[in-house]
């Protein structure tokens, strides 16, 4: 059996992305859907020891702050999931330490976001810490949650039935997500999600098209949109190929 | 006290645009919908974090 | 992922698939159902604050003489199928 699948991108940045699926069942839209939010591992502060803290926070605080960082997480098999790396941070009031601010000692691993302030530093007050990323998966802790607000939606196709009678007034009709238009894909956020913006006049039938789903699929930074997708596939596809084995033993 | 790291609720980073929000909008006298846009923070999740924020670090640091 | 056999006949099996959630299961469920030879199949999964079973079982039930431990080795090919062809489809539009 050889499924035949199409894929086709309506938005595309390096973070964020929509693209359309056709021929894939709701349940494996979904299975992609969850092991893209809970089963690809990036990389996160898990450990930290405190040097000198003399700011305001207590030490679990600014660890949990420094977790929640995203770090660039490495290509695949550069890391196991028992490797650390060790960042280190050193900043002396008054001054801001920024997420910027920590060093580390791989070039793979660096924060994907540097203008997120730790904690805000007064005179005197020094924070010194070193700090520990591990690859884990978001299923065990949130920050390691590499896709943020990941959904799909059906693609939704509209057709012009005909014309509203010449002295009735158009009743907004919302949806949102991306249509489909003769062939052309349309994301909604060009009419305002407002079908009577884009057919002023008309009667429009829209309609849910079977197996194509429009996913949306935003990143924190730790991972570009197609190493997300891709390693998800991947995941998906290693947890076969183990059952697979297991059963023929 | 600190401005959270990551939305509660969609685990978006908007720690990274808080400096700039405050200064151009608590600071400033820009409308808040409009830098957020501007920002793009787009989810109402993420809005409230920033626009429901208070730094405490200057309210607390003399009890130290 | 372990692999336990809680109940077996000639068309029915129900098997412990330890470490799963459902993510793979309901894709693998839903591979199964689309499969010839497969009358039934689901799984359930209990929380974990529940105590006791707290792994995925899966059941299947199969028409024809076919082995459901055949039909499940199948249905996993199918599913890795399925993960690769996506994955190629999702690059060659990237």
């Amino acid at each position: 059996m050889s499924e035949e699948y199409d894929v086709e991108f309506v938005e595309r940045e390096e973070r964020e992305a929509r693209f359309l699926v056709r021929g894939i069942s709701p349940g494996f839209a979904n299975g992609i859907r969850r092991a893209m939010v809970a089963d690809v591992p990036t990389m996160a502060i898990d450990t930290v020891r405190f040097i000198e803290n003399s700011s305001v926070m207590f030490d679990e605080q600014l660890a949990l702050r420094l977790g929640l960082v995203p770090l660039t997480t490495p290509p695949e098999g550069e890391f196991g999931e028992d490797d650390t790396v060790t960042l280190s941070i050193d900043v002396e009031g008054p001054a801001t330490a920024y997420s910027g601010d920590l060093v580390s000692e791989d070039d793979l691993v660096q924060p994907a976001d540097e203008n997120v302030p730790i904690i805000e530093l007064k005179e005197d007050q020094r924070l010194e810490a070193e700090a520990d990323a591990v690859l884990d998966r978001g299923k065990d802790h949130a920050k390691h949650q590499g896709g943020v607000a990941i959904g799909y939606r059906h693609l939704q196709r509209v057709e012009v039935v005909g014309d509203l009678p010449e002295f009735e007034e158009q009743e907004s009709r919302i949806v949102r997500g991306v249509i489909e238009d003769d062939g052309e894909l349309v994301p909604t956020s060009e009419f305002d999600h407002d079908l009577s913006n884009r057919y002023p006049g008309k009667e429009v039938e829209v309609e849910d098209v079977p197996n194509a789903f429009v996913f949306h699929v935003e990143t924190d930074g730790s991972l570009d949109v197609e190493e997300l997708v891709t390693r998800a596939a991947d995941s998906i596809e290693s947890r076969a190929t183990e059952l697979e084995e297991a059963v023929q033993l | 006290m600190m401005v959270p790291v990551r939305c509660f609720t969609c685990g978006n980073v908007v720690g990274e645009h808080w400096e700039e929000f405050d200064e151009r909008a608590n600071e400033g006298d820009e409308d808040p919908q409009e830098v957020l846009d501007d920002l793009g923070v787009d989810r109402y999740c993420c809005r409230r974090m920033l626009v429901s924020h208070t730094d405490l670090v200057d309210v607390v640091s003399p009890y130290q | 992922m372990e692999l336990r056999v809680t109940e077996r006949t000639d068309d029915e099996l129900s098997i412990e698939i330890a470490g799963e959630d459902h993510t793979f299961m309901n894709v693998l469920k839903g591979t199964l159902l689309e499969h010839e030879d497969v009358s039934a199949a689901t799984y359930d999964v209990n929380p974990e604050q529940s105590g006791g079973q707290t792994e995925p079982i899966l059941t299947i039930k199969t028409e024809d003489d076919v082995d459901p431990i055949d039909a499940l080795e199948e249905a996993a090919g199918d599913v890795r199928d399925k993960a690769v062809s996506f994955r190629e489809a999702f690059e060659a539009a990237a």
